[in-house]
């Protein structure tokens, strides 16, 4: 029944947009992915920014990814690297920081080098749902 | 050896002679020949038991002996002074009265030194935890809030129970960060000695060491002998897991492997040791390790203060720490603990 349930929603909404959440935490990605599934996205997961770097490059995602939230405290490539990474690919794609440290100085620098919006977990679903749909209309305005 | 060994004589066992006592015997070239007291009761005189410090019962008789070089008078009895100098042994020093109590107050402010040294070092690791403390709390918030804000309006029952017991798991979680770090931020109390399960406490310093590094690229080896455990404090025996892992963690820059292992020998020998495949220590490097604010790591990242800790409690231990390192191998930190229960006394033949 959920099954049928989020399957529903989509097509439903038409998917309002492609979401790819980078987190090393296969629960935060899980909570993401329900929160953002209730508003009609679709959510794709990265557990570190290697994975998302794959996952960007392979298959359709590249042209169809709306918007990108990012951890920061990750193995491999971490969260500064990888959002370094993908605002210099893929300027476009609108990057929201979702973190568990609160570390005003870095919040500052990411919003100043262009990521829409910088998140402390924990959030509550309807201001990731905001932000979400906040980076969305920045999407559709860069497309213009 | 024995030649240069001082022999000491203590006249007075209350409070000055037992602390001088717990004090000297620790020391590797002290010999305390005796200890007496007029008054066949005092506190001191038992404590000299235990320590297998004879005891004189005639105060003149330890004066006299010939082994001893320096005679210290802690009585606090102002017509001791001139009896011992009228009694003692020409080559007898004697230390009394104010001496002797400034001596006892270095000390002691010496030791507090050491223990502000021990907890300073804790702080400033507590400070590079903090984004892994709001990491590990604040991930396990982000899942209960939204599995929580999921079942205010979720239908299905199946999925009701099994989110609920997310919720549950979450929150032991995160309850258990709280436990590891209060006994680490604990200021040692005059905490007794007690038996330490050396692979518990390794487990332990593990878990609270990755607050502070990422332990992510690094593969963690254990090599556990059984029932390897110590006399010793364990709060103490924490701290000094703790640096060893930060260390070697540390010394690892992308990929690497940290080996944690006990041993114990045939004849009851333990030891512990914490080694990695990082970038190794230089050979003119060996001699600073140990020394207090010695550190090669930028501010925040290193005090300086971890080996000189490791250091001061395994060597109140009476431990022997062994490093072993090669620039671009790896580093090993190897303590050996003295056994546990001395078989009788080892009498030289
Ligand atoms: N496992 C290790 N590998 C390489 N170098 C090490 C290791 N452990 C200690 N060192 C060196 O010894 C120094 C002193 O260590 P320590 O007393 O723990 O202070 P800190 O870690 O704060 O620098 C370090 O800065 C580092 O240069
Ligand atoms: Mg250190």
């Amino acid at each position: 029944m959920g099954e049928f349930k989020s399957g529903f929603f989509m097509s439903e909404t038409a998917c309002n947009g492609r979401v790819l959440v980078v987190d090393d935490e296969p629960d935060i990605r899980k909570v993401v992915r329900m929160t953002l599934q209730k508003a009609g996205y679709e959510v794709i997961e990265a557990e570190n920014g290697e994975k998302a770097i794959e996952a960007i490059n392979t298959g359709e995602n590249r042209l169809l990814l709306d918007v990108l939230i990012c951890d920061i405290r990750m193995p491999k490539i971490n969260g500064v690297e990888a959002i370094a990474y993908f605002q210099q690919e893929w300027p476009r794609v609108p990057i929201i920081v979702l973190t568990g440290f609160p570390d005003t100085d870095m919040a500052t620098s990411f919003l100043r080098s262009g990521v829409v919006d910088y998140l402390v977990k924990p959030v509550e679903g309807e201001k990731l749902r905001t932000a979400v749909a906040r980076a969305m209309e920045q999407r559709e305005l860069a497309q213009l | 050896m024995t030649s240069n060994s001082t022999k000491i004589a203590i006249i007075g066992a209350g409070r000055g002679g037992t602390a001088l006592l717990d004090l000297l015997h620790q020391i590797p070239d002290v010999d305390i020949v005796g200890i007496a007291d007029k008054d066949p009761t005092a506190p001191g005189l038992q404590r000299a038991k235990e320590l297998h410090v004879p005891v004189e019962e005639q105060v003149h008789d330890l004066i006299r002996n010939h082994g001893v070089n320096l005679i210290m008078d802690v009585t606090g009895d102002p017509s001791m002074a001139p009896f011992i100098q009228a009694m003692k042994r020409p080559g007898a020093e004697v230390l009394s009265g104010a001496t002797t109590r400034l001596l006892w107050k270095l000390v002691q402010h010496q030791s507090k030194l050491e223990a502000e040294l021990f907890q300073a070092d804790k702080l400033a690791g507590l400070g590079s935890f903090a984004a892994g403390i709001a990491h590990d709390i604040n991930n396990p918030l982000q899942l209960i809030l939204g599995l929580a804000e999921n079942l205010t309006d979720e239908q299905d029952l199946a999925v009701v129970h099994d989110q609920a017991r997310d919720i549950t798991e979450a929150v032991k979680r995160t309850s258990a960060i709280c436990r590891d770090l209060t006994r680490y931020a604990r200021r040692n109390g005059t905490g007794e000695d007690v038996m330490v399960n050396l692979n518990t406490k390794l487990d332990e310093a593990l878990r609270i060491a990755r607050y502070a590094v990422t332990l992510q690229d690094v593969t963690v080896v254990k090599r556990y002998a059984e029932d390897a455990s110590v006399l010793g404090n364990p709060d103490e025996l924490l701290h000094v897991f703790i640096n060893l892992i930060t260390n070697a963690v540390q010394a690892i820059q992308t990929r690497g492997t940290l080996t944690l292992q006990t041993t114990v020998s045939p004849d009851g020998h333990v030891s512990a040791s914490v080694s990695d495949t990082g970038c190794g220590i230089p050979k003119e490097a060996f001699s600073k390790i140990f020394e207090p604010l010695y550190t090669t790591k930028p501010p925040g990242k290193g005090t300086g203060l971890g080996l000189y800790n490791v250091l001061s409690v395994i060597s109140k231990m009476e431990g022997h720490i062994c490093v072993e390192s090669d620039v671009g191998v790896g580093t090993t930190f190897r303590i050996e603990f003295p056994q546990v229960q001395p078989t009788t006394s080892c009498a030289p033949l």
